[in-house]
């Protein structure tokens, strides 16, 4: 069967009303199927501001540092492919009073500056891979849109920053 | 006074026409320059590089475990087999093994990535040609799969999963059986689906005997995967070439029967990638059999370093052959990276098989070869 045969050929009369029957049962079929889903499938559109979802637990989003865990060993910084993370910090002298990560490890430099692009970052998950105190992770936050791009810089020093700690999209 | 005019001084040219960037059926950014004698077009000139964005040539300063979220953004709708490919040219090159178990993972995620993709696929053809709902049951389909993928890897659509010397995170039980409820699940709809589109008359009138490829053209293309396997060629690097675990797994390669039409045309290309994935459920089925238990990640030096020398490997993506040439001088980083994308060479073909088509026909050929446009610029 040549369905794009040529409109001045001559077609039988046979042929003429087999072409018609086979469009309209095909689409038949086809609008069968269209108003099962109509009437049996339930509706799989989440309703995103009234409804949101729960990403799961490793799910990559926003980028979240414990600064008290940090220990500047700047791999994070080191394996970034868009180079995003920006650190910086002092040695520790030793008369000051030791300071532990909640893992034991010892924390031998001052964090004074962690702040990662946001923007700029391209959820990869790397940075998170060779952290050594696990402290920076992806959280499962995926509402912090901004209206400007200098606002996506975010200082993990920032008491407002850290506050994010347990901010999660709830349900 | 009227001048007659005669045919003869009749002044007559071709029509120039823009379809694209913004098109929505040239599928992301890619402009043709149309010459058109009224509704035949009778000259294409793709346009491409909308979406360059100096992937190989940033690639050249990043260490290799940071190349693969660069990959993954080239064919973002099957980035799982981006990856992959690159992964196997790297261990190859180091001489790495990977853990049995990573591989089985591979290959079922890989597969479940190949069904996402021609989904997609299904979906925007469907879109092309007039039909908007397939778009939307396909993607209800591909939805599960994605969230399979997030749940594994953390991403729904650029992974960064299959790491140099296995994959990231293991695969649970619990995920197993998700993905063999799921692969039955798919395998109903798909029928249902090619119900819906493949076997309407209005479909098969767009596109059975619509932009033939010829079997001579493919070769002097170098055309390659489904688009290779509509025209009748039976060519799949999975069977002919085997990689990782594919050559312990049964499937059928699938070619183009011109079941409707001729041999090429639009129509079986569709029902090549239709098939296709009934042949990916099958290998899906048996890997979940066969997978055995063990570790996932095989040691890798802390610091990459390949050595000196260059090595060319290509697998089968779902949308053809992807070849990556990595040129070593025993750096942390590349000295080059070379990317042979299948999209590119399926593009130049446009010129050679448009001339003398509908303006909408076209609109049926630029389809059915399922460009991504990132993978054509990278």
């Amino acid at each position: 069967m040549n369905v794009n045969a040529n409109p001045e050929d001559e077609v039988t009369v046979k042929e003429y009303f087999g072409n018609i029957w086979r469009a309209i049962s095909t689409t038949f079929k086809g609008m069968m199927i269209t108003f099962k889903y109509v009437y049996s499938v339930k509706p799989v559109t989440i309703e995103y501001p009234e409804v949101r979802e729960v990403l799961p637990d490793n799910s990559r989003s926003r980028l979240f540092n414990n600064a008290d865990d940090c220990i500047s060993c700047t791999q994070c910084a080191l394996v970034c492919p868009v180079d995003c993370i920006y650190i910086a910090s002092t040695p520790r002298s030793k008369e000051d009073p030791e300071l532990k990560t909640s893992d034991g490890t010892a924390i031998k430099q001052n964090l004074t500056q962690f702040t990662i692009d946001t923007a700029l970052c391209c959820y990869c998950g790397l940075c998170t891979t060779v952290c050594p105190t696990e402290c920076l992770t992806h959280t499962t936050d995926y509402e912090y849109s901004q209206y400007t791009l200098d606002t996506m810089m975010y200082d993990y020093l920032d008491p407002e920053v850290r506050a994010w700690k347990d901010r999660l999209v709830s349900k | 006074m009227n001048q007659v005019m005669t045919e003869e001084k009749l002044k007559t040219e071709l029509l120039t026409l823009n379809m694209g960037p913004q098109h929505p059926a040239t599928h992301g950014v890619l402009r043709l320059e149309i010459k058109t004698d009224s509704e035949i077009v009778a000259e294409v000139i793709p346009h491409i590089g909308y979406l360059h964005r100096c992937m190989e040539k940033h690639c050249e300063h990043l260490d290799y475990r940071g190349i693969i979220p660069f990959v993954d953004r080239m064919d973002y709708l099957a980035a799982m087999n981006m990856e992959w490919g690159y992964a196997i040219a790297v261990e190859k090159m180091l001489g790495q093994e990977v853990p049995r178990r990573a591989e089985f993972i591979r290959a079922i995620i890989g597969e479940m990535q190949r069904i996402a993709s021609h989904l997609m696929f299904f979906g925007t053809y469907a879109i092309d040609l007039g039909a908007f709902s397939p778009f939307l049951y396909a993607f209800q389909d591909r939805e599960n799969i994605l969230r399979i993928f997030e749940e594994v890897s953390g991403a729904r659509l650029l992974y960064n999963y299959m790491w140099i010397g296995g994959v990231w995170n293991d695969l649970t039980d619990d995920h197993l059986q998700r993905i063999a409820l799921l692969s039955d699940e798919i395998e109903e709809n798909i029928k249902k689906y090619h119900t819906l589109v493949g076997e309407n008359e209005i479909f098969i009138g767009r596109t059975a005997n619509v932009g033939i490829i010829s079997t001579d053209l493919c070769y002097q293309y170098g055309l390659t995967g489904p688009v290779l396997r509509g025209s009748g060629v039976k060519w799949d690097l999975r069977k002919n070439r085997p990689y990782s675990i594919y050559p312990e797994l049964e499937f059928d390669v699938i070619v183009g029967e011109g079941k409707k039409g001729q041999v090429g045309d639009c129509w079986d290309r569709y029902d090549v990638r239709m098939r296709e994935m009934h042949q990916s459920i099958r290998l899906i089925r048996q890997c979940l059999d066969k997978i055995p238990a063990g570790p996932i990640m095989s040691k890798v030096k802390k610091v990459i370093k390949l050595p000196e020398g260059e090595i060319y490997h290509r697998t089968e993506s779902a949308r053809g052959e992807i070849g990556y040439h990595i040129i070593s001088k025993g750096d942390k980083v590349p000295y080059r990276l070379k990317v042979k994308s299948p999209c590119f060479t399926h593009i130049s073909v446009l010129p050679e098989i448009a001339p003398g088509q509908m303006i909408a026909d076209l609109v049926a050929s630029i389809g059915s070869i399922d460009i991504v446009l990132g993978e054509v610029d990278r």
